[in-house]
This record gives C-alpha cells, structure tokens and sequence, in this order.
C-alpha cells in the first residue's frame, strides 16, 4: 500500500506505432494516455503510452502481435 | 554577516548590470549594485522584488544610483528560473498566458500537430510554474469539450487555479456549446484584454 501513484509507460520505436498502439487501445476501450517520453528515459522528443499498473497484462494482450514495443517501464510519481 | 558586495555595473549594456546582480545575491547575502542609467536602475530593482530581497535605492552624484539589494530570511534561494529581462516596462507583472488557437499544434501535418499538442498540454500541466490564464479560441476550442484527449490535464489545470477562457463565438459556431466540459465560456472584450495585459503570450 504505496502511497505514491505509480504507472507504467510503453517505450515504441517511432512515433507511428504510438499511434497505432493508441487506436487499438482507443478501440478496446482500455485506459491509457499518451505523454511525451519522460525526460528521465530519454531527452528525445518522443511520446509514449501511459498506463495504469492493473491494466499492463490486458494492453499488452491486446497489442501483442499487432504492434510492436520496445520497453516498458514501471514509473513512480 | 558578511560584507556588502559591491558590483559596479556602470558602462555595461543590458543585460550585464541584472546578470551580474544576479551572480553577486546568489552568493552574498548582501549586494550594492552600482549602475549609471535608468534601465538597468529598474531591472535589478525589479531582479530584487522578483527574489524577495529588500531593495533600497540611494541617487548618487554623476546620474549614479546604488542600489543595496538584501536577501530577507526565507526568502527563496534565487533559482536559475528568474528570468533577465531588458525591457524597462513592466512587462512581467501581467499574467502568463497561454493561447491555444488551434486544436493542432504547428502545421503541415494534423495527426502528428494533435499529438504535439496533447504532449504540451500534458507537459505544461506537469510544469510546477503553471500559466495563470489559458486561452482558446478558432478550432482550440475543441480541446474543451466533451471527448477531448486533454480534458483531464485541463480539469487539473483548472483545479490549480489556471483560469480557462473558452471563446463563446467559437464554440457557437462549431456548435459545441452544449459540449463544454472545462473552462468558462468568454468573449472577445476578455479574450483580448487578457491577451493585451499579459505579461507572457505562449501560443503552442
């Protein structure tokens, strides 16, 4: 029982498979938000999904051979 | 106590005496600046009330003003996010404000402009010096309504205190009035008196 809000952000390759990514879980109506990189993963000027840590087992279900990603990362806010 | 530090900024162009200001308070607790012309006498006295430092002025012979800075007990610890202003109006007091006339940022390619807007938006909420008004007007409106990919930064942004002035005319002409979902509805006599007194005008 943290008391600090955590999610985990999908890392992609380009900035089109984001966008891919974000219509597939805009369609599964799965929660998410798309948020530039963190600058602490990388000072690119990238974006990325943010997710909530519940939902990270049915997203990638639901991206799995559809779009490919590169890392995912676990944040703490 | 230490000593006072004496800068004598006389002779330098803009920006050197409030640079140089600047340098000398994050240092000492004490600074008289010495400066020779009323520009530069009203940027560190301005660099002085920006970092909550008394400010005393003393008119010296020869057109000279010195002018004792002392940083007060509490006062922030200057930070490297004063900026160092020319201008000797007073351009800083009015608000920041931030205007989205669009729903995209930047042109050429829309998909991608409605991705950079969503991440400044985001971004900008995430900043802890918040602007004080947001204002939307043409297709910028959207982002105010009801299924809008920023709803949530703007609701927080609101919940701040960021006043959000939403252009009537606009959403009227949309027809997305009944959509409204943050912000308060508002009309060009605000719209551009707001944008007339800022202090800073950001358009993404």
């Amino acid at each position: 029982m943290s008391e600090s809000v955590s999610y985990f952000v999908m890392l992609f390759k380009a900035v089109s498979y984001a966008l891919k990514a974000e219509k597939i879980l805009k369609a599964e109506k799965l929660p998410h938000k798309l948020i530039p990189v963190p600058k602490e993963i990388s000072s690119d000027c990238g974006i990325c999904l943010r997710c909530e840590p519940s939902f990270q087992e049915v997203i990638q279900a639901a991206l799995a051979g559809k779009v490919e990603f590169e890392e995912i990362r676990q944040m703490v806010n | 106590m230490g000593e006072i530090k004496i800068v004598n900024a006389t002779g330098l162009a803009c920006p050197q005496p409030v640079v140089l200001a600047k340098q000398a308070i994050e240092a000492n607790e004490q600074v008289k600046v010495i400066v020779d012309n009323d520009t530069a006498l009203e940027n560190v006295k301005r660099l002085g009330n920006k970092l909550g430092c008394d400010v005393k002025v003393e008119a010296q012979n020869g057109g000279l003003f010195e002018i004792l800075l002392t940083r007060q007990a509490g006062a922030p610890v200057p930070s490297e996010n004063i900026a160092v202003s020319c201008n000797a109006a007073p351009s800083t007091a009015g608000p920041f404000v931030i205007v989205c006339a669009e729903d995209k940022m930047g042109r050429g390619n829309d998909e991608l402009g409605d991705v950079l807007m969503r991440a400044f938006l985001h971004t900008i909420c995430l900043e802890k010096a918040k602007p004080d008004v947001l204002i939307f007007y043409n297709t910028g409106v959207k982002l105010t309504v009801q299924g809008s990919e920023v709803l949530d930064d703007l609701k927080e942004m609101a919940a701040a205190g960021v006043e959000l002035l939403v252009c009537g005319t606009c959403l009227n002409y949309f027809e997305i009035k009944d959509q409204l979902a943050v912000g308060i509805v508002s009309n060009m006599y605000d719209i551009a008196q707001t944008m007339s007194r800022a202090g800073r005008l950001l358009t993404p």
